[in-house]
């Protein structure tokens, strides 16, 4: 039977919220979908981990995950409790340059669930035991972290990328060191300074038939505050290096490849996400064809280019059998050489995926609320996806070329290894890499 | 659904003559399609000599077929703003595109070629091996704990038993496969008769039905395949200690419990979301925040279509206390439990969040043709999704509380997973 001819329709727009900000100076996006009973929330604070103390490195984290432990009116987990009544759930992330406090609820349920997130965001109880037990918890996730292969690529990455001085190049949640000195006023304060409503975004959506909005706001009218911003610089270039982090019984080498890069409001961003799905987003993209499809070496190969608050990173990693994995490396790097430019197929079949894709990427009220919080954490309207879109569009398989070489060089891609040292370094040295090696 | 909302998702059923059913949810406000097949073989079927064959080729089912290039299955779609793949179990082997309403025939249209017809070379047979076992390392041998599973299973089936290895399978089983076996397997399992097809999206029942007919109608009819029958592996209770390069101990108990369409197992899982999920649970606050006994407790079922599942619960003791003290605490509590039942408040919780997660996994066309096609296989009928939240509804105290008493106070296996440094 002959095969199908394929038509694509109109093109899909990401939604416009409702925008507008409360007395205290919180803003809120208020995106009203229809059909979306499950509405998603997302408290979004510009909180950089920058402004950690570093001898308690954590405490962002620590004091996010106990705020719903127990509030001042309804202590000892009551408020937990109260909120799963209302069939909502929680969940945050600090990162390196905002703290996000979120969660899912029934789009009905979002008066009653407003009122109990403005109590675990304002009057947290912050119990000594609560505070101790979250610090427990993030001492056993570094020790988990560690003994996991692909966390500690990650992390030796970082930390080629921005040394060890920088907050970035350090882990976001502390370590043991830092986090066994973080006690109940170090909470305090952390919260008392950086968790501020008129710093904050509130990015709201669902469906809001029966909902008063301007009534199931009012318990967070009144949040307000400024932190002092901690000043966000670019990250200065450093020079790229070969790392191996020595795990002596890892039976695979697990390798992040990356660099700083130009970020989203550079006139290349929208030729460089289309090029670093070509390079090694899709299944069939170049590097993930040839390592994984033709050679076998790995379950997959995986990368592109990531927005960060101001620059961008470029990214590119898999797992590979010991025996192979200096092999796989002088090939990730040649293909990241681009000697053959990307060819018209490429990246027409880039452009119609990361279009295409993006109405399934932002399905639900959570997919919409994450995506805006994203963007409301780095200071850009939501109005920048579909720009981003449009752009798209433009750049020709050369210009996106171009935009490759021009910010991807083989000698400015740093690599970081997890692997045993033993039989990685003599086979990386065969094939003329020469990694230092970390423990 | 507490909020006084039915579920009444429109499911229309078919069934072509080649023996291929059809479902259609139609859903004129999706942003595209979900194409959803299910057929039913997974590892539980595999020759004793053989495992890992399913998930093998549920790899090898994107190398090719008459019409369609290796890998070019994949790449189609992306290149068509859709996502793709695939995954296998003990019970089924799931393949799944959700493409812009334009591609559906593209789609179906694949899925036909490579249930008709099969183009393994011997080259892309043996990279796909070769992946296979990266898959295995990557998930399983380079991970802390990566053995866990197989030890867990290991203590309710004997390794003979059908579901007494994982679906990842042994190796050198992979190794020794010819591509005749590849053959044979695509002969016995991929039929039309023993696959399930999901439509979730943008299309009319009529025109659905019609576009499976025309493209998937032609694939030539062959007998349902019978899967063995099997008996429950009745083995006793047993203790495992285990020692690992692991960063903590941990403790699993675990039960048999039953085959997963069993009507306890809705009251078994609103049992364990109240005895173990977050820190409002039953364990949190007895054994963790109370007697200190665990930094943390969890529950998990491992369901199987034809024989016993499994469910566990698992803490990391407190520093210092030993995974013996922390197991007999949490069957303490279990048996407090079992006599005192959860308070309403405890089952008004659990429902709530039980029920917001069901929704949000319908919420996407995606998940929700996954979860039809789940119920048609667990329940032999896709309307299972819109009676499960009227039967959470219904559940009562008495109700979770005798699935507690019937499952879960029989003696349980015990897992210890200790780091070798402990080891004395």
């Amino acid at each position: 039977m002959k095969r199908p001819t394929v038509s694509l329709s109109a093109s899909w727009q990401f939604p416009e919220p409702q925008i507008f900000t409360l007395a205290g100076g919180m803003k809120v996006w208020a995106f009203d979908l229809p059909g979306q009973h499950i509405a998603a929330l997302e408290v979004v604070l510009p909180t950089s981990l920058a402004a950690e103390p570093r001898s308690i490195e954590g405490v962002a984290t620590v004091a996010l995950h106990s705020a719903d432990e127990g509030t001042v009116s309804n202590p000892d987990g009551r408020i937990s409790e109260l909120l799963e009544l209302q069939g909502a759930a929680l969940h945050g992330q600090a990162s390196q340059h905002s703290t996000r406090l979120g969660g899912d609820a029934p789009a009905h349920r979002l008066p009653e669930v407003i009122t109990l997130l403005t109590e675990v965001i304002r009057e947290p109880a912050f119990a000594p035991a609560d505070i101790e037990h979250h610090v427990e918890m993030q001492v056993a996730a570094f020790d988990s972290r560690v003994a996991s292969p692909g966390w500690v690529a990650k992390q030796a990455l970082r930390q080629v990328l921005f040394g060890d001085e920088a907050r970035e190049g350090r882990p976001g949640a502390g370590t043991p060191e830092t986090l066994q000195h973080i006690g109940r006023d170090d909470v305090l304060a952390w919260h008392a300074a950086h968790w501020s409503g008129g710093d904050a975004t509130l990015v709201l959506a669902g469906d809001f038939m029966d909902v008063n909005l301007a009534s199931a706001l009012a318990p967070m009218e009144s949040w307000s505050g400024t932190t002092v911003a901690s000043g966000v610089t670019v990250a200065e270039p450093r020079a790229a290096q070969l790392v191996l982090v020595d795990m002596p019984d890892a039976v695979q080498a697990t390798i992040h490849a990356g660099s700083l890069t130009v970020g989203r409001r550079h006139p290349d961003w929208a030729a460089l996400k289309l090029a670093g799905h070509a390079m090694c987003g899709a299944f069939a993209s170049r590097l993930n064809l040839e390592l994984r499809e033709q050679q076998g070496y790995t379950y997959g190969v995986g990368g592109g280019f990531t927005a960060r608050q101001d620059d961008g990173q470029f990214f590119v990693g898999g797992s590979f059998r010991v025996e192979v994995a200096a092999d796989a490396l002088r090939r990730l790097l040649a293909g990241l050489e681009l000697a053959e430019p990307f060819t018209t197929a490429e990246i027409e079949d880039a452009k119609r995926y990361l279009v295409g894709v993006a109405p399934l990427a932002n399905e639900t009220a959570s997919d919409i609320a994450r995506q805006a919080a994203v963007l409301a954490a780095v200071g850009e309207h939501p109005a920048f996806v579909n720009e981003h879109f449009a752009a798209l569009e433009i750049p020709t398989a050369s210009q996106v070329s171009e935009a490759f070489q021009r910010h991807i060089q083989r000698d400015s891609v740093s690599v970081a290894i997890s692997g045993p040292a033993s039989t990685l370094v003599p086979a990386l040295q065969a094939a003329g890499l020469d990694p230092v090696v970390v423990s | 659904m507490t909020d006084g909302r039915q579920l009444d998702y429109e499911l229309v059923e078919t069934t072509l003559d080649n023996g291929l059913r059809v479902c259609v949810q139609p859903d004129a406000h999706a942003p595209a399609v979900a194409v959803n097949i299910w057929y039913e073989v997974g590892s539980f079927d595999e020759e004793p000599h053989r495992t890992g064959f399913a998930h093998l080729f549920e790899h090898l089912m994107f190398q090719g077929s008459a019409n369609v290039a290796s890998g070019e299955h994949m790449s189609l779609v992306e290149a068509n703003g859709g996502s793709v793949n695939a995954t296998t179990s003990t019970d089924r082997t799931n393949y799944f595109e959700t493409v812009p309403r334009g591609a559906l025939e593209l789609a179906l249209w694949l899925e036909a070629d490579r249930m008709s017809s099969l183009a393994i070379t011997d080259a892309n047979f043996a990279a796909q091996r070769e992946v296979v076992k990266e898959e295995k390392r990557q998930r399983y041998d380079n991970q802390p704990y990566g053995d866990l599973l197989e030890l867990l299973v290991a203590q309710h089936f004997h390794a003979e038993h059908p579901y007494g290895h994982l679906p990842i399978g042994s190796m050198a089983h992979l190794d020794d496969a010819t591509l005749d076996d590849v053959q044979q397997f695509f002969d016995d399992w991929y039929r039309p008769s023993n696959a399930r097809l999901v439509l979730c999206g943008p299309v009319e029942p009529d025109e659905a039905f019609a576009l499976a007919q025309k493209y998937l109608g032609a694939v030539p009819a062959r007998d349902r395949p019978h899967h063995i029958a099997v008996d429950p592996p009745h083995l006793p209770a047993r203790q495992t200690i285990t020692y690992g390069a692991v960063p903590h101990p941990l403790v699993y108990l675990s039960w048999p419990t039953p085959p997963a369409a069993h009507d306890d197992h809705l009251a078994l899982d609103v049992a364990l979301s109240i005895l173990a999920d977050g820190n409002t649970s039953r364990l949190h606050k007895s054994v963790v925040r109370s007697r200190r006994l665990a930094a943390e407790v969890h529950a998990a079922s491992l369901p199987h279509l034809r024989s016993t599942s499994i469910t566990t619960l698992m803490a990391r003791p407190s520093e210092g206390v030993s995974t013996h003290i922390t197991a007999d605490a949490l069957v303490e509590e279990l048996a407090r439990f079992a006599d005192d039942g959860p308070t309403p408040e405890e089952l008004a919780r659990a429902v709530a969040q039980y029920e917001r997660d069901w929704l949000l996994q319908l919420s996407t066309v995606e998940g929700r043709a996954d979860l039809i096609n789940d119920a048609w296989l667990t329940y032999c009928t896709p309307t299972y999704v819109n009676r499960h939240a009227a039967e959470l509804a219904a559940l009562d105290i008495d109700a979770i509380r005798d699935a507690v008493r019937t499952h879960l106070l029989a003696e349980p296996s015990q897992l210890h997973y200790l780091p070798t440094e402990v080891q004395s």
